[in-house]
């Protein structure tokens, strides 16, 4: 371990403890420009030789101690899985964005019909490629968030007030963010958006256990469903609003994450542990993305491959319009 | 002629340099501040800090005193008193180093922080949880206000 700043007593034993599984040197670094929930730079990922954790200047005590706790549980993960199965993450090629960006087309195309004021052509055929990105982004996220949070909790009690806090910050960030587009992108993808983070936080609020955490409590945007009565969901068109289709949907997805998520978060750490770990997150990704009716959208490849989809990714996207309006799109 | 706002303006760069992990650079423009103004207890303990990153912890201590000399009320150079001895192992005198830090400044989280850590690490857990809740308690404070800054609330 190599940092230049205090760290408590547990985090310093979880951080050696990672580094002796892995065999790996962990490197922590102060950033100013870190995102609020650090940043890992790992060697499973990226080509570098050691691994690195990034987190805000500003973070000088537990705040810094939990991101922290949150990356190493991340790496072990990443680490298991790449000693023994291979670690990949969800990709995407020529073929996978034609059919990702068809199907948020059509979507569209049946939202806009219903709507009075109609988004210009330029600004769908540029949500397309956007909408498809960022659930490519959300499925390589969101489902590990739950399994690391749960797994942070039991292990490093003494984190768990520093670790309300950021979740109860965080459950509240992500549901407000894309607000501004709710009356641009396709209905449908507003909803899977915000039910992902509702299943996300129910599940937190009920396996932690913290009350707090339950979207009707903590979200603002979600507390008129809190005990809503049937008079009220009769009189009122609460099944018409995106927030409550939001709650539906977060329920069903919280089920297959129950389903799927049924580790033992406090058994003892070993390589194999974690990479059961690893398999538990891409069971309940894969089991995501078919609720989603998505699973065709995206493909499981090393990291290498995921970077150099990157680079061709607006050679992609050129590609999938073409295919799906032909000579209507010009060069 | 020499004046105090160049002082000043030097040593913003060089906690701006700090913050962006160019530790030599902050070396340089608060050795010149210091060169303008030696009685400067402000540069002597930015000079600290910048040590500290540098794992200079014996020469921080000593620029951390010579702070205290100009102005032994100085919370922050016992702050980084505090941290620099808790590097070099002397935990017992990071720790008053520390109490004396927060007896002048009450909010200063890292002093908190630190006091936790060394009273850990001397086995009196229990008065480390409450350290390290107040340090908790004032980082969520400046956490909060750093969020509200940025969406413009």
């Amino acid at each position: 371990m190599k940092t230049t700043m205090p760290l408590s007593k547990p985090i310093r034993s979880f951080i050696l403890e990672t580094e002796e599984l892995l065999n790996k040197e962990i490197l922590l670094m102060r950033n100013p420009e870190a995102p609020p929930g650090g940043s890992l730079i790992d060697a499973y990922t990226y080509n570098v030789d050691k691994n690195i954790i990034l987190f805000p200047s500003s973070y000088i005590g537990l705040l810094k101690d939990f991101v922290i706790a949150q990356h190493c549980t991340h790496l072990l993960i990443k680490g298991a899985a790449a000693n023994t199965s291979g670690y990949r993450v969800f990709s995407f090629d020529k073929d996978s964005v034609y059919r990702g960006m068809r199907q948020i087309y059509l979507d569209a195309l049946k939202d806009e019909v219903k709507k009075e004021k109609k988004l210009p052509v330029e600004k769908l055929l540029e949500m397309l490629f956007i909408l498809y990105r960022q659930f490519l982004e959300a499925i390589n996220e969101l489902p590990w968030n739950p399994l690391v949070n749960a797994r942070v909790y039991y292990q490093m009690t003494q984190l768990r007030k520093t670790q309300l806090y950021i979740l109860l910050r965080d459950g509240k960030k992500d549901m407000d963010e894309r607000m501004e587009f709710e009356d641009i992108i396709p209905r449908r993808y507003f909803v899977l958006d915000k039910s992902m983070f509702y299943a996300r936080d129910l599940f937190l609020a009920k396996t932690l256990p913290a009350d707090q955490l339950t979207p009707v409590v903590n979200i603002p945007q979600m507390k008129k469903f809190n005990h809503l009565e049937v008079k009220e969901m009769l009189t009122t068109r609460w099944t018409h609003t995106a927030w409550y289709q939001s709650k539906i949907f977060g329920d069903a997805m919280l089920a297959i994450m129950e389903k799927h998520l049924d580790a033992d978060w406090s058994a003892p750490a070993s390589i194999d542990y974690y990479a059961g770990l690893y398999k538990t997150g891409v069971d309940l990704s894969n089991n995501l993305l078919s609720y989603m009716t998505m699973k065709d959208w995206f493909i499981w490849e090393k990291p290498g491959h995921l970077s150099a989809a990157q680079d061709k990714k607006g050679e992609y996207e050129k590609d999938a319009l073409k295919r799906i309006f032909g000579d209507l799109i010009a060069d | 002629m020499v004046t105090a706002p160049e002082v000043q303006n030097l040593l913003k760069r060089g906690k701006a340099y700090i913050l962006h992990t160019k530790y030599k650079d902050a070396l340089a423009v608060i050795n010149r501040a210091l060169q303008i103004d030696p009685g400067s207890a402000e540069g002597w303990c930015i000079r600290a800090a910048a040590e500290i990153e540098m794992e200079k912890y014996t020469d921080a201590v000593a620029d951390c005193d010579r702070a205290l000399a100009i102005d032994p009320n100085y919370a922050e150079a016992w702050s980084k008193k505090g941290l620099a001895l808790y590097h070099l192992g002397q935990l017992e005198s990071a720790l008053t180093a520390c109490t004396r830090a927060l007896a002048l400044n009450a909010n200063d989280a890292a002093a908190w922080y630190i006091k936790g850590v060394c009273l850990d690490d001397a086995g009196k857990t229990d008065e480390a949880e409450i350290a390290y809740a107040k340090s908790l308690e004032l980082e969520i404070i400046r956490d909060i206000d750093a969020e509200k800054k940025r969406v413009g609330k």
